[in-house]
């Protein structure tokens, strides 16, 4: 086993990979930006360096700087999390080179599972059903026109290094292939450092189910079962859970062997997901392999009781695995909702700023992968995630009221975050009946969000006219005079002439 | 004290009496309400109103409250009498629609167009980035760039002014 590992990320993940370590007697080494050193997964390292100026591509991208610290701290692994580095080639391979081992696969599985393009052609030689489109990344808006007119309108543009909905548009007609194209290669070539982008069919109303997979090197694979991650907005997961209402045990076995199948054929070490598209007959769809440990990556904890990051990180230290297919079960029902500092009754703007104070959720079957603390202000650089509340239950019903009840508990104040638009998904009918696709938040939810009546308009009203009254109050005590945007005190206006008097 | 709140199109006048510590005498919608307030955690308040418990976030800002319950949003504006009368009379200066802010703090990533230039309502104008999306912000109005504020590169906060269109 390793005797220190350094943690090449920030946030949330570094903090929940800090804990794996821990509990493993792991020392860990943290990295950090110069507006991140008072963050949390500094605070949770036995050891920290500073890596630069604040935006990514200065620090936390920055292979020189990570492979640097890594030997000067004498780490012998690097876990990566996922973003950043994690499902860079370039750094694999520089890992490889400096005799430093990447909790991960290594460069050569990562090329070929990584790159949407090149997985595509892995797995459909090894016969598993793929989404239409082309293989070969595309530059020109001629070169989108001529596939989108042999396959039809509407498709998806998608950067071949993606994931997370970055660098991803929907084309429905000729029209938008102008704009599409520009957002999808700038989004890519500033999330990814890479513009290319390729065409895939769009399937309607998809699902969209995963299958978690574990493999050593020694030739050993499993699979841990699924995970629905169907509610999205703006192609960005935003809830999952597991299993999924929609797959049977027979679906189940069929996806885990092609997902192991397709793992194996790339020689894949690690904790890795294979993506499918599950149309409205159950038919799945190869839809690309994300070669690193994934956000969503608790509730598969949550159900099957492995711990995935500490199985990565005795994978890579030559280990075993340490289960069988067979002593895979999975046990109950888990939901996850990502917190994130956007205002969901903005359009989901990015609200990044000081968490003036905060209150996480606890009590049975909780729990929160959080990276922030009451006093942190979240930087602009980097993903608004501020954690992930992940609620378990012995049956679906059950996860949901649980999630509903801690998501009640959550209070976090100077931010705006999404926590009150999950406590609504929670609500919604169609969630509780499990009949959604991947177009539900914006063709059902919100439609549907738009027509209910609100219950509580009274006591909202009476709150805020009761702290108005005590916000006039301390004005006109401290005799402050009115400046703009502030409640105009009624002393000020009483006392000019031709005014009504204040009764 | 009287306010005027103003939900959508309807006003309600709630008045507000103080009876005790942290105890107010409501009067709203011909209702009277005995209310038990504390604020207990920066903006969030426990109301006890009669019995019920409720948890409240009351977020105010230029007579525009958003006040959360139980994950919903309530939106509406709120201020004295006194306030309202006067606006009514045309006191508040009238706010340009035709102002394009950013919503975020963030970075100009491009300006689409340039000064003088005629632009559509809902025309894209500017692609400001944060957290690594990029957000195009569009036009309110039909009508010319007649001012831009910043340069592509340039790190705006929430509110900063980018451009106008008249």
């Amino acid at each position: 086993m390793f005797q220190k590992i350094l943690i090449a990320n920030r946030g949330e993940i570094a903090v929940r990979v800090a804990r794996a370590c821990r509990e493993m007697g792991v020392r860990t080494v943290a990295v950090y930006s110069e507006v991140d050193r008072r963050a949390l997964h500094v605070r949770c390292a036995d050891e920290a360096y500073l890596i630069g100026p604040p935006p990514a591509s200065e620090s936390y991208l920055v292979i020189d700087k990570i492979i640097d610290i890594a030997k000067k701290s004498g780490a012998e692994a690097i876990h990566p999390g996922y973003g950043f580095l994690a499902e860079n080639p370039l750094f694999a391979e520089r890992c490889e080179k400096e005799k430093i081992k990447l909790v991960g696969p290594s460069a050569h599985s990562m090329r070929a599972m990584g790159s949407k393009t090149i997985a595509r052609k892995t797995v459909q030689a090894a016969g598993v059903p793929v989404v239409p489109g082309t293989v070969e990344p595309i530059t020109t808006e001629e070169e989108v026109f001529r596939v989108a007119g042999e396959i039809g309108f509407p498709v998806m543009l998608k950067a071949t290094a993606g994931g997370g909905g970055k660098g991803m548009r929907l084309v429905k007609t000729e029209g938008d292939i102008h704009s599409a194209l520009r957002m999808a290669k700038s989004e890519a070539k500033s999330a990814f450092s890479d513009d290319s982008v390729y065409v895939e069919k769009y399937i309607e109303n998809p699902r969209h189910v995963e299958i978690q997979i574990l493999g050593d090197r020694h030739g050993n694979y499993v699979h841990l079962g699924e995970r629905e991650c169907s509610i999205q907005r703006r192609h960005q997961k935003v809830i999952e859970e597991s299993p999924s209402v929609v797959i049977t045990p027979e679906v189940r076995a069929a996806m885990g062997k092609v997902a192991v199948d397709a793992a194996r054929a790339a020689k894949y070490e690690g904790a890795g997901t294979v993506e499918f598209l599950v149309d409205q007959n159950i038919n799945f769809y190869f839809l690309e392999m994300n070669t690193r440990l994934q956000v969503e990556h608790p509730v598969t904890e949550m159900v099957t009781g492995v711990d995935i990051v500490k199985e990565q990180i005795r994978i890579a230290a030559g280990e075993k695995l340490s289960l069988r297919q067979e002593d895979v079960k999975q046990t109950g029902h888990a939901i996850e909702c990502r917190v994130y500092a956007e205002d969901p009754d903005r359009n989901f703007m990015p609200c990044p700023g000081l968490i003036s104070s905060l209150r996480t959720p606890g009590g049975p079957g909780v729990r929160d992968d959080s990276g922030v603390f009451e006093g942190f202000e979240i930087p602009i650089y980097y993903d608004p995630i501020i954690s992930k509340l992940v609620a378990w239950g012995k049956d679906r019903e059950e996860a949901i009221a649980r999630m509903r009840r801690a998501l009640n508990e959550y209070v976090v104040t100077g931010v705006k975050t999404t926590i009150p638009f999950h406590i609504r998904v929670m609500n919604n009918r169609h969630f509780l009946e499990g009949d959604f696709d991947t177009n539900f938040i914006d063709k059902v939810f919100f439609p549907a969000e738009r027509e209910r009546e609100l219950p509580h308009f009274e006591v909202a009203v009476i709150a805020a006219a009761i702290q108005l009254y005590l916000d006039e109050r301390k004005q006109a005590i401290a005799g402050r005079p009115s400046g703009t945007g502030e409640p105009v005190s009624m002393w000020k206006y009483s006392s000019r002439p031709g005014m009504p008097k204040i009764l | 004290m009287n306010y005027i709140a103003t939900i959508g199109e309807r006003e309600v006048k709630v008045t507000v009496k103080e009876v005790g510590v942290a105890r107010y005498m409501v009067t709203g919608a011909e209702k009277e309400y005995l209310v038990d307030a504390h604020q207990v955690q920066d903006s969030v308040w426990s109301i006890l109103y009669g019995t019920e418990s409720f948890e409240v976030d009351v977020q105010g800002r230029d007579d525009e409250y958003e006040v959360l319950i139980e994950g919903d949003c309530y939106k509406f504006s709120l201020m004295n009498e006194q306030r309202k009368a006067l606006i009514r009379a045309g006191w508040k200066g009238a706010v340009g629609k035709a102002l394009v802010t950013s919503p975020m703090p963030g970075k100009v990533l491009k300006l689409l167009v340039a000064e003088g230039e005629e632009v559509q309502t809902d025309q894209g104008v500017i692609v400001v980035e944060a957290m690594k999306m990029e957000n195009e912000l569009k036009s309110a109005v039909t009508g010319k760039v007649k001012e831009i504020f910043v340069k592509e590169g340039e790190v705006v906060e929430l509110g900063s002014k980018l451009l106008l269109v008249e």
